[in-house]
């Protein structure tokens, strides 16, 4: 076996430190086998419990798909009973297929949600440890545009890094930003400004993201002022990619938007809801394993040298206030000339720290 | 998953909910399966979803694995946590409605490796669900998916596995019935049985024991009648010379047992004989008869090295080492339970209370 695997499993299992007697529950599809195993066996290491299961893909399978609309409302006491008592979660992506769940009706998909989030609501406020990663699949590969070899190394490369030394490194960017107030972003066809005056950064290391490697905020949500335009990468969000999108904030609000692709579904977003139209999320990507875009958030606003602004629900445990039924991450590269400016003050050339 | 749905699983599922759990809205229904039963597994959740249940389905790598992946777990885990489920684990079972059970293996060789200790602490964690889905009254039911391990193991093509499969499971499961149930009542209203075939004399005793007929309620297929023999009545020679004695995962050769007083003194096997005697030494009730079974099911005249399907052979008696079934009085405590399948179509009779009641497989009744 891939010796790369145990050590990920370890990697894992302490983003979420289980304490002796918990019970941890673990998801994950059949592909991930040889992931989930190393991990049922490093629960048991640690004297935590694992309860694992296995689904045919990640939105409930044929249930989801076929079942009376008023049963996937109304989860079974059983599941709810689960979820609630459980200590802790892992979701370990393995796809067979990534497109699995695209015929579900996202009708169907919302009520799945919906009914699920109550008992989900403790790990949504980081009240409960929880972790999502991925496990390197073909069909992931084949997303990301590469062979299976070469995706295991760029998995591999991205989570197995010395989480300690980038906690630390993050830690120490994150005090100027929560000691600052106006964040600007200069780049290819862009020149925004926001604030972040009274919230405070969450460095993301042995989290609930691996890979982790981003430090994040919630912006005060009336204050982006300015234009974007994600020219470098397509925005991804629910199998869509859209390239060229471009946004014009006035008062926190989008008030132009544009795509040179799929433009249609980007402003029917947009049109979700009230806040659909402001930014949730302000996220700098510190990740030094990740160099390329793979067309997967997870991984892609980690890479390092990039920012990502989310149009949508904001994280209220940091302060965040918008909420919203979308949360869409965009990536901006900067180290083709962008920079990050701190009230008034570089703070980041070219994707280059200018930090003391 | 093949794209095209083999016609046989959707009306293989509807005999399960419809039948075997007679599944009601609003009950919840646990699943455990293997990834490789996945059209059986995906058509029964599409089933109990009409049928407003909610499906709790538990996929394993590892052919009936109750509690998923604890078998890996239990190999690293601290040995003072084996003993109990986690309590997550426990409440479900305990608010169950109907429990399932797909065999449905990828390697039959495949369970972990778990140290004899280890896996005595881990069974013991089972007693409590396993006391309640065995007593009167809970819906609950074991059957298989046709999966290319299961089909080697038989020594067949899946193909033909397969037919040979739906073939034992899709009867007319009503005449089955009435035609069992008349066998039954028969017994039920005997004392002694007598089998002899093939370097086999044994009687044994179900005075006041009544038969059940499993009319693919607890099995799919189905097809016996079964007893628990009264404990201490075994007496004479049996020899399992026609068919292996398949347990776990193991296969002894040539089985040969002598009973006194219900008991084995005497035990032999042509290959694999240390399995065996370490079998009956694991503990006081695994010398003792749990069961005796009359296979009945039409579909089924082979030997598949499978004991769903053997035990249920046309023409043959199979006897259980080990636990009784307490559903049927059974009182015999043991953590074997292996059941054995003699073939009598060549010679053999069934006799019961001095009177030929099946000669050569066929029955005189």
């Amino acid at each position: 076996m891939d010796p790369r695997v145990q050590a990920y499993a370890r990697v894992l299992v302490d983003c979420i430190e289980p304490r002796p007697g918990w019970q941890v529950l673990v998801r994950s599809q059949p592909p991930g086998r040889p992931l989930v195993e190393e991990v049922v066996r490093e629960l048991g290491r640690r004297g935590a419990r694992a309860l694992v299961r296995l689904g045919f893909d990640a939105v409930g399978g044929v249930f989801t798909r076929f079942a009376p609309l008023e049963l996937i409302s109304n989860p079974p006491d059983i599941e709810l009973q689960e979820i609630g008592s459980a200590d802790s979660y892992m979701a370990i992506v393995a796809p067979e297929n990534t497109r699995a769940g695209a015929d579900v009706p996202a009708e169907r998909l919302s009520a799945r949600q919906a009914a699920l989030r109550g008992p989900h609501l403790p790990f949504l406020m980081d009240e409960k440890p929880w972790v999502g990663c991925y496990f390197p699949t073909t069909a992931a590969a084949q997303d990301a545009g590469l062979g299976l070899a070469a995706f295991e190394d760029f998995l591999y490369g991205a989570v197995l890094i010395d989480w300690h030394e980038l906690r630390e490194k993050m830690e120490r960017i994150a005090q100027h930003f929560d000691r600052a107030e106006t964040v600007r972003i200069v780049g290819a066809e862009t020149d925004l400004t926001f604030s972040l005056a009274g919230r405070e950064g969450k460095v993301d290391a042995l989290a609930a993201n691996m890979p982790g490697g981003e430090i994040f905020y919630s912006p005060v949500e009336d204050t982006a002022e300015g234009t974007i335009s994600y020219l470098e990468y397509p925005a991804c969000y629910l199998g869509h990619e859209v390239d060229g999108v471009r946004l014009r904030f006035d008062g926190g609000t989008i008030v132009e938007a544009s795509a040179t692709s799929d433009e249609e579904f980007l402003l029917g977003a947009l049109d979700t809801d009230e806040g659909a139209r402001r930014l949730g999320e302000f996220g700098i990507g510190c990740n030094p394993g990740i160099q390329r875009h793979i067309r997967n958030t997870l991984f892609d606003e980690k890479m390092e040298g990039t920012v990502h602004l989310a149009i949508g629900t904001g994280f209220p445990q940091i302060g965040g206030m918008n909420s919203s039924g979308i949360h869409w991450d965009m990536v901006k590269e900067l180290r083709n000339g962008g920079r990050i400016e701190l009230d008034g003050v570089v703070v980041q050339e070219n994707g280059v720290w200018a930090l003391s | 998953m093949g794209a095209v749905l083999d016609p046989r699983v959707e009306e293989y599922a509807r005999l399960l909910v419809e039948r075997s759990l007679a599944v009601q809205p609003g009950w919840q229904v646990m699943i455990v399966a293997t990834p490789s039963s996945r059209p059986l597994v995906e058509e029964l959740v599409r089933q109990l979803a009409r049928a407003g249940a909610w499906p709790l389905v538990r996929l394993s790598y590892v052919d009936q694995e109750q509690v998923p992946f604890d078998s890996l777990w239990a190999t690293e885990a601290p040995e003072e946590l084996l003993g109990t489920m986690a309590p997550i684990e426990a409440r479900t079972r305990e608010e169950l409605d109907a429990w399932l059970l797909i065999f449905g293996s990828e390697n039959t060789r495949g369970a972990t490796v778990l140290s004899a200790q280890r896996r005595q602490k881990l069974r013991q964690a089972y007693v409590p669900f396993n006391q309640r889905r065995l007593a009167p009254g809970f819906p609950w039911v074991g059957c298989l998916y046709p999966t290319e391990a299961l089909a080697q193991e038989a020594g067949m093509t899946l193909a033909d596995y397969a037919d040979f499969v739906y073939g034992a499971c899709l009867l007319d499961w009503e005449r089955e019935r009435e035609r069992m149930s008349g066998y039954a009542e028969r017994f039920d209203a005997g004392e002694t049985v007598r089998i002899v075939g093939g370097g086999t004399d044994l009687t044994l005793s179900i005075v006041g024991r009544s038969g059940l007929v499993d009319d693919a309620h607890y099995n799919v297929p189905g097809g016996e009648f079964f007893y628990s023999p009264v404990e201490d009545s075994a007496e004479g020679v049996i020899e399992f010379s026609e068919f292996p004695a398949v347990y776990q995962g193991a296969i002894c050769e040539g089985v040969r047992l002598r009973f006194e007083a219900g008991k084995v003194v005497d035990a032999s096997a042509r290959a694999n004989e240390d399995y065996l005697i370490g079998a009956l030494d694991t503990d006081e009730g695994a010398r003792r008869l749990g069961e005796l079974g009359i296979g009945c099911n039409p579909g089924i005249q082979r030997h598949t090295r499978n004991t769903l399907f053997d035990e249920k052979i046309d023409g043959t008696v199979h006897l259980a080492l080990g636990a009784g079934l307490a559903f049927v009085g059974g009182l015999n405590q043991s953590a074997v339970h292996w059941d054995m399948v003699k073939d009598l179509r060549r010679g053999g009779r069934i006799e019961l209370d001095g009177v030929v009641v099946q000669q050569d497989g066929a029955w005189a009744l």
